[in-house]
This record gives structure tokens, C-alpha cells and sequence, in this order.
């Protein structure tokens, strides 16, 4: 028990450490800081695992000899455990020398007493062994104690079952879908980094999506109350199969893959055409800049990117998105946007810029180089207009839509890991709350009667054992003048 | 009434409670020094009107915010403190019968509310949707009242050490000719009479301010292992809100790794207690690294450390 406890401890130490340093996929904006302020620092974290201690080798090598150490411990008590629960109580001699002791003269004779003061065990649930041929009893009761604590103990490999078997051959990514579009869950079809586990056999579920629309309420001080996103869910094959609300804390379920409400932004649908001819048309997502401190992201407008890489020279236009026109008018006027707490006559500025669009550089779908490129066009776009950019090119921004982010994951270990909770704290409440108490009770005759010697002891909350000793006592006492009234 | 009177009242409420707490912290701590039965029916008297004030600020709160007031780091520390009183009151001045202690744990209550007025004060608001969950009630609440019976158990452990150091101290100092056992049954099997401890005061062993170590200990077994498993409902729900709200029941968030450790230090305590050799001071000492880690998971967590649990301020 020694090693798995300061096993325990490291184990502790080292969460310690994994709540100090920034980790990977839960502060990554602060690892990327230390890696730019402490260049020195933020390498040798890389090397020893700080940056992700609870996916290090150090902190699974921990928890397996903690886990190890933990069964080696628990094997031969639940074999003991298992032995004890056959072995019926054993005998004991000198009932005056225990810890508790007590006499009660009753007028039955012996047998007829020992008979009684086995109903009287056996309704308070102990095991009582005897008589074997003479007036005398075994008992004990609170086997709960050690199984309890049996149960707890083995509940923490059920639960490694659990997560590791859920983890690993479950999924969880993020879809970015946009009011009126189907989505199909698949593994091309995910935005930014799509988690798989480690025995995932490619079996995505296929099953599909589509938003119907997005809601974002805020209370009038800015402070939200509630992300709807209302939609239709449809199996593998297309056919729909029920209407869902996903809301915070409310995801919707298909086929073991859940929704969960992410986030949500702006998506104008942008119209290019060139001589009348569309060559671009659709929603485009756009994105937000992290908001300066003591600004909110409702202040902050939205932007957007769309590319004519077939038209020559190639063109680039830049919008930047206001959802609530007076979000801008307010920044013009005063210098300090108000808060956009929905669609309001929204409004676009955008920059047109011809040349060479660079394609052939990794670069992000969202963002603009411009380095080989001149700005040729600049203006502004109210929705239902349409600009002109010259060349016979006009763009025009139709209708605003918003588009919604869902944590997309499916975790077949979900209920593993439930009932390892529920086995832990089952487990939990006997092994702290029950004691293991032994009773002994001996007839012997004395006059026309016979005299009950009553001995026993309990392990763990004596305080309570002396309690129930007197109440047995008094109840064998009882029974014997029961029955002799009758 | 308006939400502006609930507010008012809620406030005003506070006010009278940290005060009456104060007053019967200064009694019991008068009681403690001189014994006098009519100062310990003033500070039980003091407990109790500011427990009944202290009840009907979180009412009041709840009220003008038209939730249940579990909101925020306020609301938490008011709810706390006040299970604090509240199971001080009923375990140990109730089912235990020790009156000496009431002192010590009304300056944890005083410190809890001044903290919480002073620097976690917010205004009665609603929740924003994350936060709006039954499971969010279950989940705080329970941690909520384990805090305050782990604190509380704690607490108790500080005196039990300071207690228990005084006895050996005094055991140490007994000429061998007094049987060295007056006044022992209750230390620890493994102390030692060091030989630099100072002389004895001859006579009769003046009795101590506290009550004896053994009770001491007992009381703060008893207070921990009732907490503990509450503590541990109170992660498996957070975990299951969790998967409702963030997709995922344990990401090793901040708060999350803090209420683990603190679980696994009191696990180490409860275990320690049934370990020769570490029963008494060094299980103390597992139980106040303990407490430790309960405070960080409580206030350090969400005023310094980033983090999904950043809005309970």
C-alpha cells in the first residue's frame, strides 16, 4: 500500500506541474508566448513533456506502476475477500476477555436459548455459524467494509478500461456550417485539427447534418443567454430522422456521434461577376481577430477573404464585416465600437487588390498576401447592394447569414467511464461508513434455565459497536421473555 | 419586493451576519481562555443570529439574481461559510460536545466573507449558458458543501497538531516517577521524549485550553471522511455536466487537475490514518497539504490560473 500511495503523490506532483505550465490543446496562445519570450525555457519544457504532461511518458509510466502496484495489492485481498465470504464464523473461547462482554440469564434452557439468540442475529444480518452440536454461536457481519473497498479499488481499472477504450476508438473534431448547408460527418469534412484515436479504423458514421439556422440571444448589458442551432439530423443514407435544438449544454446524438454547441460568426454570401457572369458566389466564412483587452468580441467587426485565382491578373478582395451597422457609425463617431448584438443593416468594407494571389504558398483560406499585389479598389457594401470594381467586375452581398461551430465526437467508452463512477462511489460508502464486527454467544445452563454469554469486538468504529452490543444484548434479553410469556 | 430591495436585503444580511460571527468568534475565543458558561451561550447565541442572517443573504441573493445564487466565487464563498457554521454547529457543538473550538472556525468564516466582499464581489446577474445546467447545481453544491466540511476538518487538524505537540511536549517533561501515562492515553504511540524540551512545571498537569488530541483527531477524521466522498460526487458530476457542456469529461482544465489532487492528498490522508507510523502528526500533515490544494482549487485557480472556470469569479 506504501508504494501505491507515494505513487499516488507523484502523481499529483506531476498534475501540479500540468496546471502551472501552459498545455497543449488547452492554453496553446501561451505556449506559443513562452516559445517567443523564452526561447531557452520553452525548448527544454518541450523535451522533458511539460507542455503535455498528462499525455508524457513519465506521467503514463506513473499511473501503469501505480495502477500495477494497485493490483498487486488488490489480488490477494479479493482473494482473501472471496475465501472469507465461504468460511463461515469461527469459534471462539474466553467471551469474557473480549472488548465487549455481557451476561443475560434467561429461563429457556440452553438449546432453546442459543435457538433464540440465532433468530435475533440473524434478523440484525449477521452470519451466524452454530450451534454445531453445542449451545454456542459464531457471528459477524460487515463483509460490506472490505468489498466495499474492493469495489472501489478495482472501479479505477474499469474506468482505464473505459477511457481507454473510448478514447481510442472514438473521434472528436469541429464542423463549421453555415445556416441552409448539410454537413456529412466525415473525415475530410472537419475544420482545424480532427482528433482520432489511436485503434479509430477510419469507420466515420456518415451520418449528416443541416442547419436549419443559428440563433445568438445576448441580454441588453452584452451578456449572452443562449446559442441555438436548429437542425435536421439524417442518417448515413440521407434520409432525415428527427428535428434537434443543439444548444450549450443540450448536444444532439446520431448513431453514437454527438453535436455540441461551439461557437458561431458571420457569413455574407458574396457574389463576383465579370460581365454579368458569376464566378463566385456563396457564403464565406469569416473570422475574428482576438479582442485587445477590456474590448469585447461584439465590438470587433468580422473578416473575410474571397480569391479569383482564374481571373488575370488574379484579384483578392478584403472584406471586413459589420454585422450592426452602428457598430461602425459608433466607432467613427466616438472611436469605440458598440457591442453588435445581432443583424442590424449590416454593412462591408472591402479593398480589391489585383496580382499575383502567391496560391502556390501554404497559406490560410482566411487570410490575404499581398505582397505581390496593388490595391485597386476600395468601398464600402450595405446588404443588397452591389459595387462596382471596374473592368466590367461588380461584387454584391445579397444576404448575411451566420454560420454555427459544433464539437463533433463520438466516445464509445462513455458509459464505461459512468459506471466506473458510479462502482467507485458505491464502493466509497461502505468501505468508509460499515465496520467488520464479530459477535460470540454461549449457553450454559444455570438452574431450571440457562445463562446467554455474549463477547465480541468490531475493527473499525467502536464507538458505534459499543451502541449496537447493548442493543443486541438487551434484544436477546427481550426474546427469551417473550416467548416464555406466550 | 424588487430585485433592487432583494439585493439591499442580501447586502444588509451580510453585514449583520459578518458581524454576529465576529462577536462569537471574540466570545468563544473569551470562552475558550476563561470558561465561562455565560460568554459560550453569547457566542452560540452570536453564531446562531448570524447564521440566521447569513441564510437569509444567500436567500436574498438568490432572489434578486431569480436563480439559485451558485453563480459566481461570491456566492460559492457565501454558501461555504456558511456550511462551515452550519456543520460546525451541528457536528462538533451538537453531536460531539466540544464547545472550545468555535473561535477558530469563525475566523475561517470571517476571512472567507471579507475575501468574498472585498475582492470577488459581483452583482446579482443571471448565468450565461454554459453554466446553465441541473447538473451545475448538483455538481456546485456538492462541492460546495465537501469544501466545507474538508475546511472545517482541517481546521480542526491545525488545532489537533498545535494540541498535540503541547501534550507530548508535557508528557515529555513527567518525571518518570508519575508513571509517565497521567494524561496520556491519548498521545500517539510513537512519541518520544526529546531531552531538550524544557523542564516541567511541577505539580499537577495544568489542563490545556483545547480538547485533548485525541478528540481532536477524531473530530477531524470524522469531518474529512464525511467530506471526501461528497468531494468525489462532486467530481463525477462535474464530469458528466462536462460532457454536456464541453463535449468531453475530463480535459485536465485547471480547475479539473486541482480538485484531482485535492482528491488524491485526502485520499492519501484517509489511507495514511490506517498506516502505522503515519497515523496522527503525519496524516495532520497529509490533511493540511490537503487543505492547501483545497484553497488553490478554490480561490487560485479562478483568480490566477487561466481556464474554463475563469467566468466563476
Amino acid at each position: 500500500m506504501r508504494t501505491a500511495l507515494v505513487l499516488l503523490l507523484l502523481l499529483a506532483l506531476a498534475a501540479v506541474a500540468g496546471s502551472l505550465v501552459p498545455q497543449v490543446g488547452v492554453a496553446d496562445a501561451r505556449i506559443v508566448a513562452m516559445f517567443r519570450d523564452h526561447p531557452l525555457r520553452a525548448r527544454v519544457y518541450e523535451q522533458i513533456g511539460l507542455f503535455d504532461v498528462y499525455g508524457s511518458w513519465w506521467f503514463t509510466l506513473v499511473y501503469t506502476l501505480l495502477l500495477v502496484s494497485l493490483a498487486a495489492c488488490l489480488l490477494p485481498r479479493t482473494r482473501a475477500f472471496v475465501r472469507n465470504l465461504r468460511i463461515r464464523p469461527v469459534p471462539a473461547r474466553e467471551l469474557d476477555s473480549m472488548r465487549h462482554y455481557a451476561e443475560v440469564a434467561v429461563p429457556a434452557d440452553p438449546d432453546g436459548a442459543i435457538g433464540r439468540a440465532r433468530r435475533v442475529l440473524r434478523r440484525r444480518l449477521f452470519r451466524v455459524n452454530g450451534p454445531n452440536g453445542v449451545p454456542t454461536l459464531a457471528a459477524d457481519k460487515g463483509l460490506a467494509r472490505e468489498g466495499g473497498s474492493l469495489v472501489f479499488h478495482w472501479a479505477f481499472f474499469v474506468l482505464l478500461i473505459g477511457v481507454v477504450w473510448g478514447k481510442g476508438t472514438g473521434f472528436s473534431g469541429q464542423a463549421v456550417i453555415v445556416e441552409g448547408e448539410t454537413w456529412t460527418e466525415a473525415h475530410a469534412n472537419y475544420d482545424g485539427t480532427l482528433r482520432e484515436g489511436r485503434f479509430f479504423g477510419e469507420d466515420h458514421a456518415g451520418v449528416q447534418l443541416r442547419v436549419e439556422d443559428f440563433q445568438a440571444t445576448y441580454r441588453t448589458t452584452g451578456q449572452p443567454q443562449d446559442f441555438v442551432t436548429r437542425a435536421e439530423l439524417l442518417d448515413a443514407d440521407g434520409d432525415p430522422v428527427e428535428e434537434v435544438e443543439i444548444r450549450v449544454n443540450h448536444p444532439a446524438e446520431l448513431g453514437g456521434v454527438k453535436f455540441y454547441q461551439f461557437g458561431y460568426g458571420w457569413a455574407p454570401v458574396i457574389r463576383v461577376e465579370q460581365d454579368g457572369v458569376p464566378i463566385a458566389d456563396g457564403p464565406v466564412v469569416c473570422q475574428q481577430d482576438v479582442p485587445p483587452e477590456d474590448v469585447s468580441p461584439l465590438q470587433l467587426p468580422w473578416n473575410c477573404v474571397v480569391k479569383l485565382p482564374t481571373l488575370d491578373p488574379q484579384v483578392g478582395i478584403r472584406f471586413e464585416l459589420w454585422p450592426d451597422r452602428r457598430g461602425l457609425l459608433a466607432l467613427l463617431e466616438t472611436g469605440r465600437a458598440m457591442p453588435m448584438l445581432g443583424q442590424y443593416a449590416p454593412v462591408m468594407t472591402f479593398e480589391a487588390f489585383e496580382g499575383d494571389l502567391r496560391a502556390e504558398l501554404v497559406q490560410d483560406a482566411s487570410a490575404l498576401d499581398t505582397v505581390a499585389m496593388r490595391r485597386f479598389e476600395t468601398g464600402v457594401l450595405g446588404a443588397g447592394e452591389t459595387a462596382d470594381l471596374g473592368d466590367g467586375l461588380t461584387v454584391t452581398f445579397p444576404e448575411l447569414r451566420q454560420y454555427t461551430v459544433l464539437t463533433v465526437s463520438r466516445d464509445r467508452g462513455l458509459w464505461i467511464v459512468l459506471l466506473a463512477g458510479i462502482l467507485i462511489l458505491l464502493g466509497l460508502l461502505p468501505a468508509m461508513y460499515t465496520s467488520k464486527r464479530k459477535l460470540w454467544v454461549a449457553a450454559e445452563p444455570r438452574g431450571t434455565g440457562a445463562v446467554l454469554k455474549v463477547g465480541g469486538f468490531a475493527l473499525q468504529r467502536r464507538s458505534q459497536f459499543e451502541e449496537e452490543f447493548d442493543k443486541v444484548v438487551s434484544e436477546l434479553r427481550r426474546s427469551s421473555e417473550e416467548k416464555v410469556g406466550t | 419586493m424588487s430585485t433592487g430591495t432583494w439585493a439591499r436585503l442580501s447586502t444588509d444580511a451580510f453585514t449583520v451576519a459578518f458581524f454576529a460571527y465576529l462577536a462569537g468568534m471574540l466570545a468563544s475565543f473569551h470562552y475558550l481562555a476563561f470558561r465561562r458558561k455565560p460568554v459560550w451561550v453569547v457566542a452560540i447565541g452570536a453564531t446562531c443570529v448570524g447564521l440566521v442572517a447569513h441564510l437569509l443573504s444567500i436567500v436574498g441573493r438568490g432572489a434578486a439574481a431569480g436563480r439559485i445564487p451558485l453563480g459566481n466565487m461570491y456566492e460559492y464563498s457565501l454558501l461555504l461559510s456558511f456550511l462551515v457554521v452550519l456543520a460546525y454547529l451541528l457536528f462538533v457543538e451538537g453531536a460531539a460536545k466540544v464547545r472550545t473550538l468555535g473561535g477558530f472556525v469563525l475566523s475561517f468564516a470571517v476571512i472567507t466573507m471579507a475575501v468574498a466582499v472585498l475582492f470577488l464581489y459581483v452583482g446579482p446577474e443571471p448565468l450565461i449558458p454554459a453554466l446553465n445546467s441541473y447538473w451545475r447545481e448538483i455538481h456546485v453544491s456538492s462541492m460546495i458543501v465537501s469544501s466545507s466540511l474538508l475546511a472545517l476538518g482541517s481546521v480542526i487538524t491545525i488545532l489537533y497538531l498545535a494540541k498535540e505537540r503541547r501534550e507530548r511536549r508535557l508528557a515529555a517533561s513527567i518525571p518518570p516517577i508519575m508513571g509517565g501515562s497521567v494524561g496520556l492515553e491519548d498521545a500517539p504511540p510513537h512519541f518520544e521524549a526529546g531531552a531538550d524540551e524544557p523542564a516541567a512545571p511541577s505539580g499537577p498537569i495544568r489542563r490545556g485550553l483545547l480538547p485533548s488530541a485525541a478528540t481532536l483527531d477524531r473530530l477531524a477524521y470524522r469531518m474529512i471522511a464525511f467530506g471526501f466522498p461528497i468531494w468525489t460526487f462532486g467530481i463525477i458530476t462535474g464530469a458528466i455536466w462536462a460532457e454536456s457542456a464541453w463535449s468531453r469529461y475530463w480535459g485536465w482544465d485547471p480547475k479539473e487537475t486541482w480538485s484531482f489532487i485535492t482528491w488524491v492528498v485526502f485520499a492519501g490522508y484517509l489511507h495514511a490514518r490506517a498506516t502505522s507510523g503515519w497515523k496522527g502528526r503525519r496524516a495532520a500533515v497529509v490533511a493540511l497539504v490537503g487543505f492547501a490544494s483545497l484553497l488553490v482549487t478554490y480561490y487560485a485557480v479562478n483568480l490566477w490560473i487561466v481556464g474554463l472556470h475563469s467566468y466563476a469569479k
